[in-house]
């Protein structure tokens, strides 16, 4: 049962993937790599973790929204009515992951794998939720400045109009130049 | 055997993903290459966890970092591409290229 | 009393090279001041001959320098005075205002105090010095006017061939003290030994040839005529030519000695006598026809110093001198009033001047050796010598004897003619034939006394010789009654010169008349006998030859080595530096160059497009990691 459900997920993963870089229409490769995304949720859920499967599925759905918001604003193309090719390095690109695939392929079948060690939790969410505030705590602290500085240079970066906008190269200009007064430095 | 597929499946994830970040021009179509990367590793260390160390957390914390990942990446890669736009009225990459030596 | 001698040495020699010093500075005071000088050696001169003093002074080692006045030196340092003396009085009258007197009157001193010390040493070092100062001042005075190039070229001439002659004189002193003879003593070198005797001997009578002018030297007096003419009448007549004669009557011990040298120099004597009395009588210049004439007389002296007469040559030598000094101021006072010396254009000269005319005319007939005037007397001497030597040079003598008569009846008859008829204008124009100074003055007072003096001096110095009358002079001379002539070869002597001076009376008249057609052997003998042409091709040519040929071997192969020394150097450099351009430099290049075009390489990966530099990470990554995995 388990095999068949891994097979099917799988065989759907990949045709998505394959499928997200040959539509024209920009919001049909948004929704194919959704549901590539979808399926490697499924496979994690059917490989004995519930819980990071279902996180996997909901956080995917966000940013396949989000993503389709962002296509449908930056992309030439976003129906795909006109059918183009915007690739480059083609022939390139294909071989150098054909050659990854083969050497990917080739590591898995020979590696000497190890034997399994140990047998899974019956609760693997507070495997991992103990994991993360126990022995883990580093790569928890870690992700989550990491979450935080993104937080604040995405910000940044998105800003129409910044500090040095406001204030001048040296951050001296005094009042700042804004379209419309007010503000603290008034 | 199932092991071995599905890290086959993992495999097959991440090289076509880094056939799209490698060919493709605009830079959400690259994004998109990227998630399917860290797709293909979220699924081969959910493979590890459960074919070879299932008593262990490590697994699961690796398919956590990358799921992090993913969301960082996506972030951070359209704001970048915001400021571009914004700065140069271009979104592809083949446009950007002031750092040619 | 040696202090008498070198104050006779000491004062025209200190005198001349005072006024020569002085230059133009003391113009007006030069004559003055010369013939005060001349005349005090005159005085000194005659003193010395009186008390005979003696001097010496330490010359090299084991050489001194000797001076002493006897028999012989008496009476030719009071005939040099004299002569001297003379000749500066009618100096002035040839040299104008506008001359350097000065350094002519010293020159002319200076000459004189040479020729003093010549006739007074005894031994070679002082004999050679003043040998040397004599040739000097020669040239000096013979190019007197030096800015013209000319009268340089002759004074040259005369100089070098007299100078020539003169290294006989080193070669006589080397050989006499390799022969032994240290002291260098004139009377000592019969000593010499051996072979050394006989090339001391030759070098001697080489230079007393040479500076005598006898055959073969005798071209240059041609060309000391160039000089003004108390040069002439003082150098070229009495001093420098009777030098060479002077040294042969001293040296008589070792001409015999030797026993080859007697003979040679008697016979160079007479052959001179008679050949320069043959080219005397084919020249038409009158001063080249009185040089001509003085190398014939010096001959005479020659001869008698060869078959060994003294006291002949000492008379020949006194009265040569006094008439020939007479006959070259005269000469040289017509050069300057007429501008001419061409015989044809002195016709009547000695109408024009009657005093100067008269003392021209008593000297050559003395010259002529017409009885009873002093050069019959000096010759009959010679001659009688010369036949107890050989008949040979009896009868050569007597034909150069007459020719002599005939060049001075050739004179004499130019200058006796009636005065052309523009007589007048001649004074206004004179015709330089051979450049020299225009005549406008008349010859003066100061001129004509000296050559009366002079002439007359010729004319009775005979009378001190006649046999009978002679006694005093042989005593002076130390020769003995040997050599005193029969009656019957004095009336041959007369007769023969008589009839050559009417033969040549009769016959001018015509010849001044004939077409002018010179024979060869007139012509011959006009050019001197070709002595000169020849003594160019012998000795000049070869030696500017020679030194052309070291000259070019200088050029070509030691500049030659240096300059190919040098390109060879340079070549080398240049070599040098094409290595280290092309090589070194090179080698720096090509590294400089390789590192841009391995950053140029570098360069190529950054090309500013994301997914080529994705593509690159990619394969970097996978490289490294298999890698890793293989490695380990």
């Amino acid at each position: 049962m388990e095999a068949v459900s891994l097979w099917g997920l799988g065989v759907v993963a990949l045709a998505c993937a394959v499928a997200v870089f040959a539509c024209d229409s920009m919001a049909r490769a948004t929704f194919a790599l959704l549901g590539s995304l979808v399926c490697v949720g499924g496979v994690v859920f059917v490989l004995g973790l519930p819980y990071l499967g279902v996180v996997t599925v909901l956080m995917m759905v966000m940013e396949m929204v989000v993503m389709a918001v962002f296509m449908v604003a930056y992309m030439m193309n976003p129906a795909g009515l006109m059918p183009m090719s915007m690739l480059h390095n083609k022939r390139g690109a294909l071989g150098i992951s054909a050659a990854v695939f083969a050497s990917l392929t080739g590591a898995v079948f020979l590696v000497d794998w190890p034997q399994r060690r140990g047998s899974p939790p019956r609760d693997t969410t507070f495997q991992v939720g103990k994991a993360l505030m126990g022995g883990q705590m580093l790569t928890m602290v870690v992700l989550g400045f990491v979450l935080l500085a993104t937080m604040v240079a995405a910000t940044v970066l998105a800003l129409h109009r910044g500090r040095y906008d406001r204030l001048g190269d040296d951050l001296d200009r005094c009042p700042a130049r804004d379209p419309a007064g007010g503000g603290v430095g008034r | 055997m199932t092991f071995e597929l599905v890290l086959v499946l993992a495999a097959g994830l991440f090289s076509v993903g880094l056939f799209g970040a490698l060919s493709q021009q605009s830079i959400v179509m690259i994004m998109m290459g990227i998630e399917l990367m860290i797709g293909g590793v979220i699924v081969a260390a959910a493979d590890f966890w459960h074919f070879l160390a299932p008593a262990a957390a490590d697994g699961q914390v690796v398919i956590v970092v990358a799921v992090v990942a993913m969301a960082v990446e996506m972030a951070m890669g359209f704001a970048v591409t915001t400021a571009l736009y914004r700065a140069r009225q271009v979104d592809t990459t083949d446009m950007a290229r002031e750092l040619k030596g | 009393m040696s202090a008498l001698l070198w104050a006779l040495i000491a004062l025209p020699l200190g005198a001349g090279a005072a006024l020569l010093l002085s230059g133009r500075r003391w113009n007006a005071l030069a004559p003055g001041l010369g013939l005060a000088a001349a005349a005090g050696t005159f005085g000194l001169a005659v003193a010395s001959a009186v008390f005979r003093p003696e001097a010496s002074a330490p010359l090299f080692a084991g050489v001194r320098a000797g001076l002493r006045v006897d028999g012989l030196s008496a009476v030719l340092v009071v005939a040099v005075a004299a002569v001297t003396t003379a000749v500066l009085v009618a100096s002035p009258g040839e040299l104008g205002p506008r001359e350097n007197r000065g350094r002519f009157f010293g020159l002319m001193l200076l000459f004189a105090g040479a020729m003093t010390v010549t006739v007074t040493a005894t031994t070679l070092p002082p004999l050679l010095m003043a040998w040397e100062v004599m040739g000097a001042t020669s040239w000096a005075l013979i190019g007197f006017w030096w800015h013209r190039p000319d009268r340089v070229r002759a004074a040259d001439t005369a100089f070098v061939t007299t100078r020539a002659a003169d290294l006989g004189l080193y070669l006589a002193a080397g050989a006499a003290m390799a022969g032994g003879v240290g002291s260098l003593d004139l009377t000592a070198l019969t000593g010499a030994q051996g072979g050394w005797r006989h090339v001391a001997c030759a070098g001697l009578v080489v230079a007393a040839l040479g500076k005598s002018a006898q055959l073969p030297f005798s071209f240059w007096l041609s060309h000391a005529m160039r000089g003004p003419g108390p040069v002439s009448a003082l150098l070229h007549s009495a001093t420098m030519v009777a030098a060479g004669a002077y040294l042969l009557l001293r040296l008589h011990p070792l001409l015999v000695a030797t026993g080859w040298a007697a003979p040679l120099v008697a016979w160079t004597g007479g052959v001179t006598a008679l050949a320069l009395g043959v080219v005397a009588v084919a020249q038409r210049a009158l001063k080249q026809l009185l040089a001509a004439s003085t190398s014939s007389q010096v001959g005479f002296m020659v001869l008698a110093a060869g078959v060994g007469d003294p006291s002949g040559g000492t008379l020949q030598l006194l009265a040569h001198a006094a008439a020939k000094s007479a006959l070259f101021l005269a000469a040289g006072a017509w050069l300057t009033s007429l501008g001419t010396e061409q015989l044809p254009a002195l016709r009547g000269a000695v109408r024009r001047h009657p005093l100067l005319g008269a003392g021209f005319v008593a000297g050559a007939l003395a010259l002529a050796g017409l009885p009873p005037l002093s050069l019959w007397v000096a010759k009959d001497e010679v001659l009688a010598a010369a036949r107890a030597q050989s008949p040979g040079l009896y009868a050569l003598g007597l034909a150069a004897a007459a020719v002599a008569a005939g060049y001075s009846v050739k004179a004499l008859w130019y200058v006796t003619r009636p005065l052309p008829h523009d007589h007048d204008h001649d004074h206004d124009h004179g015709q330089e034939q051979d450049g020299g100074r225009r005549g406008a003055r008349g010859p003066t007072r100061s001129v004509s006394t000296p050559v009366v003096v002079l002439a007359a001096a010729a004319v009775f110095l005979g009378v001190a010789a006649l046999p009978g009358l002679s006694g005093p002079l042989r005593g002076v001379l130390g020769g003995g009654q040997q050599h005193a002539p029969n009656p019957w070869e004095m009336a041959l002597s007369a007769a023969v010169a008589l009839a050559a001076a009417g033969a040549a009376w009769w016959w001018l008249p015509r010849s001044a008349h004939a077409p002018r057609t010179a024979s060869a052997g007139k012509r011959w003998a006009a050019d001197w006998l070709s002595m000169e042409r020849a003594a160019r091709a012998v000795l000049v040519r070869p030696a500017f030859a020679l030194a052309r040929a070291l000259a070019a071997f200088d050029d070509r192969a030691v500049d030659g080595a240096v300059h190919h020394l040098a390109r060879g150097g340079l070549t080398l450099a240049r070599g040098a530096a094409r290595a280290d351009d092309h090589g070194l430099d090179g080698a720096v290049r090509a590294v400089a160059a390789g590192c841009r075009r391995l950053g140029a390489w570098a360069r190529r990966p950054q090309t500013g497009l994301l997914h080529q530099y994705y593509a690159q990470a990619v394969v970097g990554f996978t490289l490294l990691l298999s890698i890793v995995l293989l490695v380990r």
